[in-house]
């Protein structure tokens, strides 16, 4: 018999005795779901933040803000400028031919009972930026007229806030009403408060704006597009690939989340490492007469120490799947705000990463059990019956 | 005492195993821990917030609140203390270090008397403006000893003569403050006399915040209630709020740290039970003839239960206190993930609450372990089990 369906014959003789010895490998199912399921839940959240920042279809747009400013909150693009970058090579056009980028700012907004300071964000779109967004849509009441002191509210934001068509928001000149509620796909969007960019400037006396969002042909034209924005000595102003800059902003916030949700599970997969390589010793001392059979009838200790091995791996998946799947039922899609409003998610990614995850912690644990396995002399084991 | 050597030599019936047991259940333990001890760190820097001292910003985006606020604060009934300060945010050497040095004015002495100084050194800010005092934390971050030089560059024109590059004396380390809210772990403090001189010329005679300390904490909200009425049509308009409710909502707004570090530590317990329960399970299927043979010698069921518990109780306590210890090394490897600033995270210590609840954690997981062997010793037929059948 060759080594291979040897290995074969006794891995699926040695999980067929498993129902015997069943309490044992739940503990190592149940302990490994644990590990797996704090894992995966930890990084739900950066995995949804980094959906709720991060568009695809931000590979292909640009966002060019005042040069020195880290980003869109400066409001220093003057009005004057904003031909001239949309005059810029690569931006792509609208069905009329206008380009199709959009002059917004981004504020924040007075500080509502309840809530820290800055945590709810005022968007001031212009007239192209809905057209930008695609997946905007106005989801109860209407969208706000451009020249009135209206506001939408992001379905994140009105959640959190308490914010419903009606609701009063008050701003430097009066309070403004909400006039409807909006989604967009997921995006970070949905966290803002939006209403028309001029209005809002007018309002609080601002005289320019934070940014300049523009569509790209394809995102192949970006670098024509930054090198003619940045050459051009008649305006000041620094660009960034859209995703790049989503990127940034979403580093600094989720990377100290995410070293945490891996210290966490490593100390976890040591804990549950040690409690693998205990139950798969107690595994083989329970096989010990199996096992000596198997060696007098001829069958190698590679083999007998595969199957130690197998059934390790076996059950580290089944606890991995567990885990993830306890995750995804308690977490996927619940919604969070963390620096924004966005959905938890369980991805096919970090079910991958669980089961790797415990895969190597189950095929760890099993390998000094499965040497003693391999070791056990014949004669020995079958005496020990 | 009597019985130790019977639960003794059942402890060590399997030493390998034993001690595999007792390593994971350290670890999970030593896990809790560091949770408990992170939680109750959350939930002390909000105690240390005072209710009684309060934060005034604008309440719509501006340059600053002018100075000349602080005077009118100053003479509302209940307040004590009004001071004002003004963060400056750049890098240091290291692009990617970022620092944050928060300038404040004398008025602080009285506003916020929490700022670890003496009057020796407000007196050595006083007389040499572009120094700072740093807390011991913000020092050993940078490794920077008194009397040394800190950069930091800031974005261009930061300065009242176009350049971004400040470089501070330092004066002191001082304590850090208690507390956690609007400022960062690293607190470094200067002189806002300085800041006004050399900083840009629009940001003269304006702070980020300025703080008010008022005579007791239940005129707290009242006070917060005059301030933003007094200045409701002034530009700019005020917000204010007490630093303990700051603190409440900054923890629970932002990532729940506090609710999180329970959740895993429940996990970290879950693992221990299923450790626990099992080996106990398997370690009195395999002796049911020894506990037969102590049944048989008089042993009432009380004291075969007794033994059983302890024979539990031996590792998961051990376990407890091995990783009580070490759960101040989890401690500082999570606290290292927060050092640039990037989530503030308060600091964690061991307290006795946190063994005594590991310790609790240990006996209750020991208990339920013994449940289900118990009931199988209390129903197995003595005979047939000392017949071997």
């Amino acid at each position: 018999m060759s080594l291979l369906r040897q290995i074969a014959a006794v891995c699926v003789l040695g999980l067929s005795s498993l129902p015997e010895r069943r309490s044992t490998a739940l503990v190592i199912v149940f302990g490994l779901a644990c590990v797996v399921g704090v894992l995966t839940s930890m990084l739900s959240l950066t995995v949804g933040l980094t959906r709720a920042y991060v568009r695809p279809e931000d590979e292909a747009r640009a966002i060019v803000f005042a040069r020195n400013a880290m980003g869109e909150w400066s409001h220093s693009i003057e009005r004057g400028s904003i031909g001239t970058i949309l005059d810029a090579p690569g931006i792509a056009k609208r069905p009329g031919g206008a380009p199709l980028a959009d002059a917004e700012f981004l504020l924040h907004l007075p500080p509502i009972e309840g809530f820290v300071d800055g945590s709810l964000e005022l968007r001031g779109l212009g007239s192209t930026g809905r057209a930008l967004r695609p997946a905007f849509r106005i989801v109860s009441g209407r969208m706000f007229r451009p020249g009135t002191q209206e506001l939408l509210a992001g379905a994140g934001a009105a959640k959190q806030f308490g914010l419903v068509v009606g609701s009063k928001v008050r701003l430097r000149n009066g309070e403004w009403p909400v006039v409807g509620v909006f989604t967009c796909g997921g995006e970070i969007m949905e966290s803002h408060l939006v209403g028309d960019a001029d209005t809002i400037m007018s309002a609080t006396r601002r005289k320019g704006f934070g940014s300049v969002v523009a569509q790209l042909v394809n995102a192949d034209a970006y670098p024509t597009f930054e090198a003619w924005l940045t050459s051009n000595p008649a305006i000041a102003v620094s660009v960034e690939r859209k995703s790049d800059y989503d990127r940034r902003l979403l580093g600094s916030n989720s990377a100290f989340f995410t070293r945490m949700a891996y210290l966490i599970g490593m100390i976890m997969a040591l804990g549950a490492l040690f409690g693998v390589v205990k139950i798969m010793y107690a595994a083989v001392r329970a096989r010990t007469r199996e096992i000596g059979t198997l060696r007098a009838v001829g069958f190698g200790a590679a083999s007998v120490a595969a199957s130690v091995l197998a059934e390790a791996a076996l059950l580290g998946i089944l606890g991995a799947l567990i885990g993830t799947a306890l995750a995804w039922l308690i977490f996927d899609g619940r919604q969070m705000w963390v620096w924004g409003s966005f959905r938890l998610h369980v991805s096919l990614h970090l079910l991958a990463l669980g089961v790797a995850w415990a895969l190597v912690t189950s095929v760890l644990g099993g390998l000094f059990p499965a040497l003693r396995a391999a070791r056990l002399p014949t004669s020995e084991a079958l005496r020990a019956a | 005492m009597k019985y130790v050597p019977l639960v003794w030599a059942a402890v060590r019936r399997n030493p390998t195993e034993s001690l595999l047991a007792l390593l994971t259940q350290t670890v999970a333990f030593a896990l809790f821990g560091a949770m408990v001890a992170l939680n109750s760190a959350y939930e002390k820097a909000i105690d240390d917030a005072r209710m009684d001292r309060l934060f005034v910003v604008c309440r719509f985006e501006c340059q600053g609140l002018p100075l000349a606020y602080e005077e009118q604060l100053a003479r509302l009934d209940a307040v004590v203390g009004v001071g004002a300060q003004v963060w400056l945010g750049g890098r240091e050497q290291d692009e990617r270090h970022q620092i944050l040095v928060m300038f404040v004015d004398s008025g602080m002495r009285a506003a916020w008397p929490e700022l670890p100084m003496t009057q020796v050194d407000w007196r050595a800010l006083d007389r040499m403006p572009d120094g700072v005092f740093l807390t011991r934390k913000a020092a050993a971050r940078r490794s920077v000893r008194v009397g040394g030089v800190l950069p930091m560059t800031t974005l261009p024109g930061s300065r009242a003569d176009g350049t971004s590059a400040w470089y501070f004396k330092v004066l002191g380390i001082i304590d850090d403050p208690p507390g956690w809210g609007q400022w960062t772990p690293d607190l470094i403090v200067g002189n806002l006399r300085y800041f006004q001189e050399a900083g840009r010329p629009d940001e003269r005679n304006t702070a980020n915040v300025l703080r008010v300390a008022v005579d007791r904490p239940d005129h707290a909200r009242e006070v917060c209630r005059t301030i933003e009425a007094r200045f409701t049509n002034a530009n700019p308009a005020v917000y204010c709020i007490p630093a303990r409710q700051d603190a409440e909502q900054l923890a629970d707004a932002n990532i729940n740290m506090r609710q999180i570090s329970l959740g895993i530590g429940a996990a970290g317990l879950f693992m221990i039970l299923f450790l626990s329960a099992n080996g106990v399970a398997e370690s009195v299927r395999e002796r049911l003839p020894e506990f037969g043979m102590l049944k048989t010698l008089g042993y009432r069921d009380t004291l075969v239960a007794a033994l059983v518990f302890l024979e539990a109780a031996v590792p998961t306590v051990l376990a407890a206190l091995l990783g009580s210890a070490l759960a101040r090394v989890v401690s500082t490897l999570a606290a290292r993930l927060a050092v640039k600033g990037v989530i503030d995270m308060p600091e964690m210590h061991g307290s006795l609450s946190a063994f005594a609840l590991a310790l609790g954690a240990a006996l209750f997981i020991a208990l339920v372990s013994t449940v289900a062997p118990l009931q199988r010793i209390r129903r197995m037929d003595v005979a047939a089990v000392l017949a071997g059948r």
